[in-house]
């Protein structure tokens, strides 16, 4: 192969041929390796700690490698693969990286045995398809078949790995029921769980136990005045999105006054604006009042005596959703088309109940019974801020979980059943094959392995000896004359508490199809983006650009 | 100058041309290896720390920032190629570097560079002579031969395996924006959108526009508005500013009144004359000077149930108005509405990652078209964009000269061989550099084939064989690994990437040759 030292008159390194590819390889293989503890039930968690001091502790591989500072080009891709899972599936965005890093290792070891990359490339894009196929077609099954308990049962295994685990009967249906919840049929009559819409609290104190579903919308802010009403029956509610303080005019704009009368006149003003505004609102019939922005102590004077609540700084996105969820409509400016100001009281939303309660130290502004029930609001409670953040990011990964599975309601089952089932499959594929590409398959099968693999080591199994068993099953399974015998053989995954082979659709370890089949299809393509590359050029800042810096 | 130095000249004269030589071919091998279909990637990282992931010549030489001067000239190669044909910028290069090679041969056997330049010239116009017996003339009506050609170009790309899907596609947008006429077709017509998410797999051909922006709704506006009439406007929806040097003085709280009202009233009115128009859809161009609009704006317009796309460029601005066939409007007298554009639907919709804003079902005949670009991950989705410019060149090219020829390196070996022949009809020292010129077209296929995990001296040897006997269409069939006829396999490419290629990389050459002095003005 072609080994160039450095180009002339280029500023900068260059390395390429095998060189670039082992490098490429050696630096995947040390960030699957940060994250390969971390799989399965049994995993362990990572705590990172960044320059600022900041303490993450977690068990999300998409977490942990958003939080290393990858250097190493081709170490990019890689996070930006877990990234890509995040996004589009949710869940099982360590078993991506894992898996592509073994791909490439094993990739680069035919490369070493003289094996064209291209060849390599094509096989492995052949396996992709037809293990694609394989799962969707033999694998995979739908879930009306098996109800809501399939859902409980798929938010169990996502969070068996995670935080939750001790409490996943509690955590799984709080997570099914929340998704369940904000059902939603878009305009082209396609049914939606925008899991975005579930609004996740976190509160210090009290075990995680204690955390809770709130039926309505949860905001983390307070009341602006203490003088406020705690609760209001049959709310009507001001969605703003502008200032409540007094008004100060715009800029070019200078107040020349000649006469000290006239003064107070102006101040007076600035005031009476503001208070014009406030009397619009409450004539309208709001009673609960929400900004984007800040309220001052004089408008808070103004809504304490018309016994309204206030509530300032709310986020915008949570004031999005409030709009959605009571049917109001959130006001940019009280402007009226003729230039007057008004307030038209179709803008408010209703809800039955709106309250403030105190959770720990905090307080939480909830909104009940609303006119359209569409939201979902999770308290979670917890010792420390990190097993809340983790709990955070358990939960969501669930959410993420059920809401695949609706959509597409198909599941397969979990524990390395469906990798070792491939790897037999493809293997047996390989054989047919009398092109280059059947090395490049039969390695592909054997790097799906690695997942089964990685979980039964994490649990402190006989990793080899438990493998072996689980392809053995799945070989029996996949025999024509046996199929019959074997059936439920296609099922067999690791039960990694007490370390032997069971049926996982029957134990109910499940997970989405889309999950698997994304998550070979995004590791398959990360290894051949990476198996691709034949040389890097790192180009140097220039003089300037450094003196610049 | 002192005597020494002019007794030296000759050596030195010598020494510029190695020295040009070398690092114009040190650039050709960089590129080498992605030559192909079964070409390699690149993987650059640029000075502030940005990855690209490529295999198109043009972008990896644009990436490598060169010193040298002569080595910058095979980058401006490249470019032209891609300017010209805009595919083929990896072979004109290789090409390039093979010619310089060997003229390093001849030059070291004593030929006088430019009798070695005029006779490279009388190669490269037989060559294009050559180049256009083989081609097949090719009707533009003819979708099928055109896909075939596309998806030659499109083979080498990282996007290889969606070629089925992309090579339709940038057919069908070349067809839709040709001008039959001018056998031209203005690729600024097609508007290329990336939008990161989904898969490649996801990229589509949009008959109207597409904005990467979400509507702006921040006050409740509508997102999906059928029967649109759609106002393109480049003026601003918020409150006029004074100069810097003047202010509003007041000296009266009655006045603030009036100000907070002129403001509203100047606003209202503004919106208002947009909605007399029976405008339902606007689309407001990005404003440098002030707030293209306020909230107040905003608030309006929502009331008015007009749909906003905002921050739209300017440079955009003449794509839309060709498109919708409206004119833009540049301030609120003007508004009519004759100069609305009409469109059946715009809609915004929701992707995995963020959302777009379509506009479908534009005035008939429409003589633009936009192109949705998705890709899984940043590198993939510009590497996709760049596959789809050259699949589009490519079917410009044909558009250009209507011929095809084939692909795999036939045309290359054909001309290699006729060159041979012809060679031998001249005398002299001509004679020898035409032959030293077809031997050096030889390392196209010899790269191809080495890229392919193939061997060289096997592949080309046979390949010259079966030209010598006659078998003007075989080429490499790099998937295969054998020697095949490129027509019957489909592999057919534009004769204009081909030729310009020759010419370009034979002139690079013939200049690179000429330079005997390197003066540094530094």
């Amino acid at each position: 192969m072609l080994v160039l030292g450095k180009l002339p008159g280029l500023e900068g390194d260059r390395k390429s041929g095998q060189d670039v590819r082992t490098q490429n390889v050696m630096a995947c293989m040390a960030i699957a390796n940060v994250v390969k503890s971390s799989l399965g039930p049994v995993g362990l968690d990572k705590m990172l700690v960044d320059d600022i001091g900041d303490t993450t502790v977690t068990n999300d591989g998409a977490t942990i490698l958003n939080l290393l500072e990858v250097d190493h080009p081709a170490g990019k891709v890689l996070v930006d693969l877990a990234q890509l899972q995040d996004k589009e599936v949710g869940d099982g965005t360590t078993s991506v990286v894992i898996l592509a890093a073994e791909l490439l290792r094993r990739a680069n070891e035919l490369v070493n045995m003289k094996i064209h990359p291209t060849s390599i490339i094509s096989g492995f894009r052949l396996a992709q398809k037809e293990a694609i196929k394989y799962v969707n077609e033999k694998l995979s099954t739908k879930v009306d078949k098996l109800g809501r308990d399939a859902l409980i049962n798929v938010a169990k295994t996502s969070m068996s790995s995670k935080i939750l685990n001790i409490n996943s009967d509690f955590f799984a249906a709080m997570a099914v029921d929340s998704v369940m919840s904000v059902k939603t049929v878009n305009s082209s009559g396609d049914v939606r769980y925008p899991v975005k819409a579930i609004n996740v609290l976190k509160a210090h104190g009290k075990s995680s136990q204690e955390s809770r579903r709130i039926a309505g919308y949860a905001l983390n802010c307070t009341r602006a005045s203490q003088a406020m009403p705690t609760v209001v029956n049959k709310a009507k509610i001001a969605l703003l999105d502008y200032d409540l303080r007094k008004y100060k005019m715009s800029l070019g704009v200078q107040v020349v006054v000649t006469d000290p009368s006239k003064l107070q006149a102006i101040r007076d003003r600035e005031e009476d604006i503001m208070k014009e505004r406030i009397d619009l609102l409450i004539k309208a019939g709001a009673n609960v009042i929400l900004t984007s922005k800040g309220i001052d102590d004089l408008c808070l004077k103004w809504l304490v005596q018309a016994g309204a609540i206030g509530v300032r700084r709310v986020k915008k996105d949570d004031l999005r959703r409030i709009a959605k969820v009571t049917g109001g409509t959130i006001m940019l400016s009280m402007a009226g088309m003729e230039g007057e100001e008004s307030f038209d009281p179709s803008m408010l939303g209703q809800a039955d109940k709106v309250y403030e309660e105190r959770v720990g130290d905090n307080e939480l502004i909830v909104i009940e019974g609303c006119a359209n029930q569409k939201s979902g609001s999770i308290l979670l409670r917890g010792p420390n801020e990190y097993t809340l953040d983790e709990m955070e990011r358990a939960l969501h990964d669930a959410m993420c979980v059920v809401k695949r599975v609706l959509e597409s309601n198909e599941v397969v089952p979990g524990g390395g059943a469906v990798e070792a089932a491939l790897s037999i499959y493809l293997e047996n594929f390989a054989h047919t094959l009398g092109s280059r590409e059947q090395m490049a398959i039969a390695e592909f099968a054997q790097a799906l392995l690695v997942i089964p693999k990685t979980l039964a080591v994490n649990a402190a199994c006989d990793a080899t000896e438990l493998v072996a068993k689980l392809r053995a099953d799945h070989y029996h399974s996949q025999q024509e004359k046996d199929a019959g015998k074997f059936k439920e053989k296609s099922c067999s995954g690791l039960n990694l508490r007490t370390g032997v082979i069971h049926n996982c659709l029957q134990a109910g370890v499940l997970e989405p199809t889309m999950s698997k089949t994304k998550s070979i299809a995004f590791a398959t393509e990360a290894a051949v983006t990476i198996l691709r590359i034949d040389d890097m050029i790192r180009i140097d800042k220039t003089e300037d650009e450094r003196a610049n810096m | 100058m002192s005597k020494g130095e002019q007794f030296d000249n000759k050596s030195q004269q010598d020494d510029v041309r190695k020295s040009n030589i070398m690092s114009a071919k040190a650039i050709a091998d960089a590129v080498r290896t992605s030559l192909g279909p079964r070409g390699m990637d690149k993987m650059i990282q640029t000075a502030d720390g940005e990855v690209i992931i490529t295999n198109d010549g043009a972008t990896i030489l644009r990436q490598m920032s060169v010193s040298h001067p002569t080595a910058k000239m095979m980058v401006e190669l490249s470019k032209s190629q891609d300017i010209e044909a805009g595919d083929g910028t990896t072979s004109v290069v290789v090409m390039a570097g093979g010619l310089l090679n060997a003229c390093s041969g001849l030059l070291n056997r004593g030929i006088h560079p430019n009798q070695i330049s005029d006779a490279f010239q009388l190669a490269c116009k037989k060559s294009t002579e050559i180049l256009q017996e083989m081609g097949t003339p090719v009707d533009f009506n003819d979708r099928e031969s055109l896909i075939k050609c596309t998806n030659t170009s499109l083979s080498s790309k990282v996007v290889s395996q969606n070629s089925s899907l992309l090579a339709p596609l940038a057919v069908d947008a070349v067809m839709k924006i040709a001008d039959p006429l001018d056998n031209n077709a203005d690729l600024n017509m097609i508007r290329v959108v990336r939008k990161l998410g989904g898969t490649v797999d996801d990229t589509e051909l949009v008959d109207g526009i597409v904005f990467t922006q979400k509507a702006a709704k921040g006050a409740g506006g509508p997102t999906r508005v059928q029967n649109a009439k759609i106002a393109v406007l480049q003026f601003q929806l918020s409150p006029p500013k004074t100069d810097i040097e003047n202010s509003v003085v007041i000296s009266d709280y009655q006045q603030m009144d009036r100000i907070l009202k002129e403001e509203r009233t100047y606003i209202a009115d503004l919106c208002k004359k947009i909605a007399k128009t029976g405008c339902n859809v606007v689309l407001l161009q990005k404003s440098i000077l002030r707030d293209a609009i306020t909230d107040l704006g905003l608030h309006f317009l929502a009331k008015l149930k007009i749909m906003l796309v905002r921050d739209i460029e300017r440079d955009e601005i003449e794509f839309i108005c060709r498109t919708l066939q409206c004119v833009p409007i540049a301030s609120a007298d003007a508004l009519r509405p004759e100069k609305l554009g009409k469109a059946d639907l715009v809609e915004e919709i929701g992707t995995s990652d963020g959302k777009i804003v379509k506009i479908t079902g534009v005035p008939k005949p429409c003589k633009t078209v936009s192109i949705l670009c998705r890709g899984s991950n940043k590198l993939v989705l510009e590497e996709n964009e760049r596959s789809i410019h050259d699949a589009l060149c490519v079917v410009r090219s044909l558009l250009k000269r209507k011929f095809m020829i084939p692909g795999g390196s036939a045309p290359e070996m054909e001309v290699s061989q006729r060159l041979m022949e012809y060679s031998k009809t001249l005398g002299g020292a001509e004679s020898y550099c035409v032959r030293a010129y077809a031997e050096a077209l030889e390392i196209i296929p010899a790269t191809l084939a080495e890229n392919a995990g193939l061997n060289p001296i096997n592949i080309v040897t046979t390949l010259r064989l079966m030209h010598a006997n006659g078998d003007k269409n075989a080429g490499i069939n790099v998937r295969k690994g054998t020697i095949s006829n490129m027509m019957e396999e489909n592999v057919v490419q534009p004769l204009l990437v081909s030729s310009s290629a020759l010419e370009l990389a034979t002139e690079a050459v013939r200049m690179i040759l000429k330079i005997d002095g390197f003066v540094p003005t530094l």
